[in-house]
């Protein structure tokens, strides 16, 4: 059929919306949803909104690193452990 | 050399550049910093006592989030969070790009929000939605990785991060509203 409603183009491309920006889709798929999102000014409106979304989460939550005395203590639990072996 | 030499050296080599990620993950599961380095430590134990089972090469990272889960599981999610959770099933809304359209459509406004609110409206997202949008938002995972560490089909990962992403956002956005970062639509 030539004709799908466009709404139902407009659902789907929703329903993957977030497997796209996050480059879970094939190929293909991907392909699909680009095509739709070039034609369709309201869900690439929606796109680049939830892209931004997306981007803004990964930045603000990335900054945070593990504490160096942590991580030294860490590394002194692993000396203790030295020869003992797999069994506790 | 010695058997525990080597076995520290690919431990230390394989394992321990992952320790950020195994931290951030552990704040965000136990949302308190003591519990956490807890956490984190008993983790990296129990990991380096069981490294004999690890394939080496293969996804150290992933191994060490199943570890760290179990290990949360087990121990700490018994405990009392300090958080209040947010009801997911109350956000009926699809996305806060409807009430933004005319005025940001772009999403300006997030940024304006800093960090630590971010993750402290993480923080009261429920167990199973939270852990999925640490692991995939946070630290990057594919939802193949996601759905084996956390024991579920990749549709439950999808689905879970869906909802997640949307609850989150519509959190942000009352944040953003009431400190005044953006005018509420009037309806
Ligand atoms: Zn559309």
């Amino acid at each position: 059929m030539t004709d799908e409603p466009r709404d139902t183009d407009c659902m789907e491309v929703l329903d993957r919306l977030y497997e796209y920006i996050d480059g879970e889709l094939t190929p293909e798929r991907a392909a699909e949803v680009r095509r739709h999102l070039d034609a369709c000014a309201p869900c690439f409106r929606l796109a680049g909104f939830e892209s931004a979304y997306v981007r803004f989460l990964e930045a603000r939550t990335r900054g945070q690193h593990a504490p160096a005395a942590l991580r030294k203590k860490i590394l002194e639990q692993l000396l203790l452990e030295g020869s003992s072996s797999e069994s506790p | 050399m010695p058997e525990s030499d080597t076995k520290r050296q690919t431990f230390e080599a394989e394992a321990l550049p992952h320790l950020d990620t195994v931290y951030r993950v552990a704040l965000r599961l136990a949302a308190d910093e003591s519990r956490a380095e807890d956490l984190v430590q008993e983790t990296m134990l129990r990991a380096y006592r069981s490294w004999h089972q690890y394939t080496r090469g293969t996804n150290a990272r992933a191994w060490l989030l199943t570890i760290l889960r179990h290990t949360f599981i087990n121990q700490y999610r018994k405990a009392k969070r300090a958080a209040v959770e947010v009801d997911i099933h109350q956000i009926e809304s699809y996305t806060v790009f409807h009430d933004v359209q005319e005025t940001d459509p772009e999403g300006a406004f997030f940024d304006t929000i800093v960090d630590d609110e971010v993750l402290r409206a993480i923080d009261t997202l429920p167990d199973g939605f939270r852990e999925t949008l640490i692991l995939s938002d946070v630290e990057g995972l594919a939802y193949a990785e996601i759905a084996t560490i956390t024991e579920v089909p990749v549709g439950t990962v999808k689905s879970r991060l869906f909802r997640a992403r949307q609850a989150l956002q519509r959190q942000l956005y009352d944040y953003a509203v009431e400190m005044g970062y953006i005018q509420r639509r009037e309806a």
